[in-house]
């Protein structure tokens, strides 16, 4: 078949009405960079929190549940079939939540070849004073080098230095919104105080901002030693192990080998912020619809101009029947001319959806929310560009697809006959 | 229409006469496969023309077949060549440098050779439909089918057409029918067709 007279008839109808091929173009190129943009944000968004989530949490917490109550001993005695046992307020036990042998679990810990990094640590709740303010936190105390090869807390540092919680003696490190709150700058001396009552006074030796706000407000770092000294508790005491490990994805597995060997409750990252990914799923569908519905509206649109443009050219296509053009070859010129704009319109789309991206991306935006960020962290994964562009076709292909058949089957006698 | 039997031969130009309402545009429609709703057989160098799939018949009307109407019919986006060439193009069968130059020498033929690269809104009525002669030519059909190709002009430029139809025919051999109503042109072909309420009265 000879293609040429087609492309030839698709060009001078396209060429011949700008003002319309235009239009049905910027309405593909509106909802592609429409996609771009959003699935850009949001995407790189969550990313970004996703990623800054990861770097704070440990691949895995082992640490002890102190809110599991133990049932009461009566029920040992009598089975529950026959008597009925009440006993109200249950209360938990007295027990500290220790991690019993916590430095030997340390120990086997690190032998395993999967992890790369074991932190123990201790915390408590705190009241931190400095003069007539006073703020309360969580101190963690923690082997600073340890914690650093975990979190990389040397990276988000803005004042001092992590390693002066080894030199200076009652060092802390603070969080920033913390030290803002308190109004504290670097080498201050402040106190803290510990729900059982005991006072230290402690030298400020950095100041860490690691981007998550809830972290920043309320988070301090001393050595194991003086967070044990404000708990009142022995040098072997700890409540926390962190793991990091070589692949991120073998959380969950280790984690439940962990539980099941030291008998303390192991939690990998997943489950840690299980509420954050389903806030990512619901927002996810909602984008997708949201760009679903912006493409069928541009897909309706073209269907709307191909047809007014069939109902225009019902005489070309009357004489293109008459001179010898087949159904198929009519079919073909409408089709082509759908996909031409829907190929073009997306190009633009992309490109545009690019563009505005990369400007948005560079500009200083300063978020302070749940996560603060100088600039908008925007996703550029050539993924979404290939997807808008073949949504983009197929969408234009099937609005294209309808008119186009439509006109395939027109019959010229018909036409010419009304004249 | 009933009772409808007729042959057109080779080389021959013949007309279709009679009053309006008698059935000569049916006839034509019908005769040159536009029309292909009529019981009994229409054949067309002995192809049966209801037996064609659309896609054959679309062939065999790019080939065999060229209209010409009242209106002129041409692409009115497209330069007159353009519209000469798009037959020549559907069918293929020669270079697109060998069919620009054939489309030129219908256009020469037919005295429009220097409206070539005009859109055919630019042309007058008489260079329209001279155009659309041209187009009908380009493939060499066996027949040419022309339904009232003069109404719609003036008398001068609708005898320069209807001379130049003429001229094909002899000069060229070329078959064609024709549908009119002006006695004046009918009366100079070689045979003419009177119909009447759908049937033929009279054959020359």
């Amino acid at each position: 078949m000879n293609r040429l007279p087609i492309l030839k008839i698709v060009y001078t109808h396209l060429t011949s009405r700008k003002r319309q091929t235009i239009v049905s173009m910027l309405g593909v190129t509106f909802g592609i960079t429409v996609f771009i943009f959003q699935a850009g944000v949001i995407t790189g968004l969550q990313d970004f929190f996703i990623e800054k989530t990861i770097n704070s949490t440990a691949h895995i917490h082992i640490y002890q549940d102190k809110n599991q109550k133990s049932p009461p001993v009566l029920q040992k005695i009598y089975s529950a079939d026959e008597t009925w046992i009440s006993v109200p307020n249950i209360k938990s036990k007295n027990e500290l939540p220790k991690l019993k042998r916590g430095l030997q679990i340390v120990e086997i810990l690190e032998s395993y070849p999967d992890v790369t990094g074991v932190s123990p640590s201790l915390s408590t709740q705190a009241i931190f004073k400095i003069g007539v303010s006073d703020v309360s936190g969580i101190i963690n105390g923690v082997n600073i080098r340890k914690e650093n090869q975990l979190f990389d807390l040397e990276e988000d540092m803005v004042n001092g230095s992590i390693i002066r919680l080894e030199t200076v003696n009652n060092g802390i490190i603070l969080g920033s919104g913390l030290s803002e709150s308190l109004g504290t700058k670097l080498n201050d001396n402040i106190t803290a105080v510990s729900p059982g009552g005991v006072a230290l006074q402690m030298k400020v030796v950095g100041i860490i901002d690691t981007g998550l706000q809830e972290l920043d407000n309320s988070r301090a770092y001393s050595s194991i030693r003086n967070a044990q000294k404000l708990m009142n508790v022995t040098g072997s005491y700890i409540t926390d192990i962190n793991i990091k490990l070589k692949d991120v994805d073998q959380a969950g597995i280790l984690a439940d080998e962990f539980q099941s060997r030291f008998g303390y409750t192991a939690e990998d990252w997943k489950e840690a912020n299980e509420g954050i990914f389903s806030v990512f799923r619901i927002q996810n569908i909602v984008t997708y619809l949201v760009i679903i519905s912006i493409l069928l509206v541009s897909g309706f649109g073209i269907f709307n101009i191909l047809s007014m443009m069939i109902y225009e050219k019902m005489n070309d296509i009357a004489i293109l029947k008459s001179i010898g053009y087949t159904d198929i070859d009519i079919r073909n010129v409408f089709l082509l001319e759908a996909l031409i704009i829907g190929f073009l319109g997306g190009l633009i789309g992309l490109v545009i959806g690019f563009v505005i991206s990369w400007i948005t991306s560079a500009i200083p935006t300063n978020i302070e929310g749940i996560i603060s960020s100088e600039y908008l962290n925007i996703n550029f994964d050539p993924l979404f560009y290939l997807l808008a562009f073949v949504f983009g076709l197929v969408a234009t292909g099937i609005a294209g697809y309808l008119p186009a058949r439509k006109a395939s089957k027109i019959d010229p006698i018909n036409i010419i006959r009304s004249q | 229409m009933k009772e409808i039997n007729l042959t057109i031969n080779s080389g021959e130009f013949v007309s279709i006469i009679g009053p309006s309402g008698s059935g000569k545009s049916t006839l034509l429609y019908v005769l040159s496969s536009l029309d292909r709703e009529y019981e009994g057989q229409v054949l067309l160098k002995d192809i049966e023309l209801k037996t064609l799939t659309n896609h054959k018949m679309a062939h065999l009307r790019n080939k065999s077949i060229g209209f010409i109407f009242q209106f002129h019919y041409l692409l009115a986006d497209f330069t007159a060549l353009d519209n000469v060439m798009l037959p020549g193009m559907k069918l293929g069968e020669i270079t697109h440098e060998e069919l620009e130059e054939r489309a030129l020498e219908k256009l020469n033929l037919l005295g429009i050779a220097d409206q070539a690269n005009k859109k055919i809104n630019r042309l007058s009525g008489g260079q329209q439909q001279r155009v659309s002669v041209a187009r009908a030519l380009i493939n060499n059909p066996r027949i040419i089918f022309c339904d009232e190709p003069t109404g719609n002009l003036d008398s001068k430029n609708a005898s320069v057409v209807f001379d130049m139809l003429k001229n094909l025919t002899r000069e060229f051999d070329q078959t064609i029918l024709m549908v009119t109503h002006d006695d004046s042109f009918s009366s100079k072909t070689d045979r003419q067709i009177q119909l009447l309420d759908g049937k033929i009265i009279d054959r020359d």
